[in-house]
């Protein structure tokens, strides 16, 4: 197991956001995360990611407990997350952007990016060369020094995946991936998903789109007010009265 | 000999600005402390160089070192104070939060400086530090004057090379994400606070350095000189150059310290009105300012990003560091059923830049 959630706990006043969570992410797969709007499914991602402290339970990552710790750190240890909006650096360029997302952290400091300024442009450039591939993949090559600011909102999005794809993480989460995207995006969106699942990345996908989530987790996980009331391959959660009463019935009288 | 003096001065604020530039334009913090980092500078030189106070006359060390030595000195006890104050205020404070805090640090500096004469004598202040080295270099008066502007230059540069070096490099770029969105750098493993205090420290250090020279410059250093408020106007400075470009940087403040201040010297003075000049040169920048954010608010030169200049991007090699993306899985411009509306968004957008 990758990830392991155990009895994960977290409330806001008096909001239980999140109650006595527990599941688990073998390594290598795509597990979708859904429930209905405040089911606590943003709050577990913060939890995870150290962008909150929950009040109970224990979250290991790669064997290591991770609760307690910042942000940064867990990031480096190789869990990439991403936000509901993208979050991207609005007045970097699209390859700065990316750039950031290779994550040399040694050549970070001050006294490395005076002293060892040349060493330091070389290997730029062969992360530079490997971010134009991946910009190509995600079809920004031509926009590498466009202002991310001013890219359309679809753009933004396929940015958010460049960056995380150069991050090589060994965990990604993507919350709401598939918010404001239209059709055709969608579908490189799905790609993206099973090529980060072709080379060996766990994913854990949050998201309420549930025909993206059928073709692209092995395993779901569904919430409903800060519980987990359901896990198993998506076929077998039509038939689950509880998940039909919390979600999917809601989604289908919709439909 | 006047214009000397105000190329000189203006050079010595070019390296405050470049500092607090690092701070504000690259790191998104507007700290309002960073002129109690100058005066502390500047006091520090005169205490290490000017030797022991003779009473009633009393501040503290009065020591007799070299001015090179007493400006490094300097420049140490004004990161170790910044220091303090950058992990005070730097840890959860942000925007407008940030910049209270540290106005009360500097507030509370100034008062005590004033009230607590042990310390560099209150409102006399400290002076005797009187173009050291003069006679050693033989040269007269007026010939220090401009040798030493011409090292303020120098400095300048050396500082400019600085910082333009850091700018380019995965520090300035580390930093701007930090600027732009700080919980997505920490999402991508960026100490937040970490990089904001090295930000922090390193503009100190220039705030130092420029302290010490203006030390030099002024030969007398009292509360008078140095009222927090003179910061506004280096952050005009920063404004009218261009936030986050290093050589807009040092053009801002030529243009507000050569163009601004000292050629308003001449507007006329009213005798009975002695006030209306100084006055009017504030309503001046003011205006300055509100037409420079209405018409060109990146500044004269805007803030470089990293262009990445190789004409054709190199196409997605099945081999190298990018061997596991598959071509035909990732759609590239040829795989029928996905080309469409991102690759026309990108054509349209790469026509308009």
């Amino acid at each position: 197991m990758l990830l392991e959630i155990e009895s994960l706990t977290k409330s806001f006043g008096g909001v239980h956001a999140v109650r006595n969570c527990t599941f688990a992410v073998p390594e290598g797969q795509v597990l979708g995360l859904i429930g209905p709007n405040g089911a606590g499914k943003s709050t577990v991602v913060d939890l995870v990611s150290g962008f909150g402290q929950p009040d109970s339970g224990r979250v290991r990552f790669a064997g290591e407990s991770i609760v307690g710790k910042r942000a940064d750190v867990i990031s480096r240890l190789g869990l990439i997350r991403t936000f509901q909006a993208p979050r991207e650096w609005r007045n970097l360029t699209v390859m700065d952007n990316v750039l950031l997302g290779r994550r040399r952290f040694a050549d970070e400091s001050v006294w490395r990016c005076l002293t060892r300024a040349r060493r330091i442009r070389r290997a730029e450039e062969a992360d530079r060369a490997a971010v134009r591939a991946i910009l190509e993949r995600f079809q920004l090559a031509e926009l590498r020094n466009e202002l991310a600011v001013r890219l359309s909102g679809g753009q933004k999005r396929l940015l958010e995946f460049a960056r995380v794809a150069a991050a090589e993480a060994r965990l990604i989460i993507l919350d709401e991936p598939m918010g404001g995207v239209n059709p055709v995006l969608g579908v490189r969106i799905g790609e993206a998903v099973r090529q980060f699942a072709a080379e060996g990345r766990t994913v854990i996908v949050v998201e309420h789109n549930l025909p993206f989530i059928e073709s692209t987790c092995q395993q779901v996980v569904v919430m409903d007010l800060g519980e987990v009331i359901a896990q198993g391959p998506f076929s077998g959660l039509r038939d689950n009265p509880r998940v039909v009463d919390a979600y999917l019935g809601m989604d289908q009288s919709h439909g | 000999m006047y214009w000397v003096s105000v190329f000189t001065e203006a050079g010595i604020f070019a390296i405050l600005a470049l500092g607090l530039d690092v701070v504000w334009g690259w790191t998104g913090d507007f700290d309002l402390a960073f002129y109690g980092y100058l005066a502390l500078g500047s006091y520090m030189t005169f205490v290490l160089t000017i030797g022991k106070p003779t009473p009633p006359v009393e501040y503290i060390i009065g020591w007799h070192l070299p001015v090179l030595l007493s400006i490094v000195l300097a420049i140490v006890v004004v990161v170790g104070f910044a220091a303090v104050i950058g992990a005070i205020a730097l840890r959860n404070l942000r925007g407008i939060y940030f910049a209270v805090t540290t106005l009360g640090a500097v507030s509370a500096m100034y008062l005590l400086v004033e009230n607590y004469t042990p310390l560099f004598d209150g409102f006399n202040g400290v002076y005797g530090l009187v173009n050291p080295g003069q006679t050693a270099l033989n040269l007269t008066y007026n010939g220090y004057r401009i040798a030493f502007g011409v090292v303020v230059l120098i400095v300048l540069f050396l500082a400019y090379l600085l910082v333009q070096r850091l700018s380019r490099s995965p520090f300035g770029r580390m930093l701007r994400s930090v600027r732009e969105d700080e919980r997505a750098a920490a999402a991508y493993g960026r100490q937040v606070f970490w990089a904001k205090y090295r930000s922090y420290l390193f503009g100190a250090a220039l705030a130092g350095l420029t302290g010490g020279l203006f030390a030099i410059f002024v030969s007398a250093f009292n509360p008078s000189a140095w009222t927090p408020q003179e910061l506004l106007v280096i952050y005009a400075a920063i404004l009218v150059g261009g936030r986050g470009n290093p050589r807009g940087v040092i053009l801002g403040t030529f243009v507000v310290y050569v163009g601004f201040i000292e050629l308003t010297r001449y507007l006329p003075s009213p005798a009975s009105r002695p006030d209306f000049g100084p006055a009017l040169r504030q309503v001046l920048i003011g205006l300055m300012i509100i037409l420079m954010l209405r018409f060109r608010p990146e500044g004269v030169f805007r803030e470089r990003p990293g262009v990445d200049s190789e004409r054709e991007p190199a196409r997605p090699l099945p081999s190298d560091a990018v061997g596991a993306l598959a071509p035909a899985a990732t759609g590239g411009p040829g795989v029928p059923g996905v080309p469409g509306v991102p690759e026309g968004q990108a054509a349209d957008d790469g026509g308009s830049s």
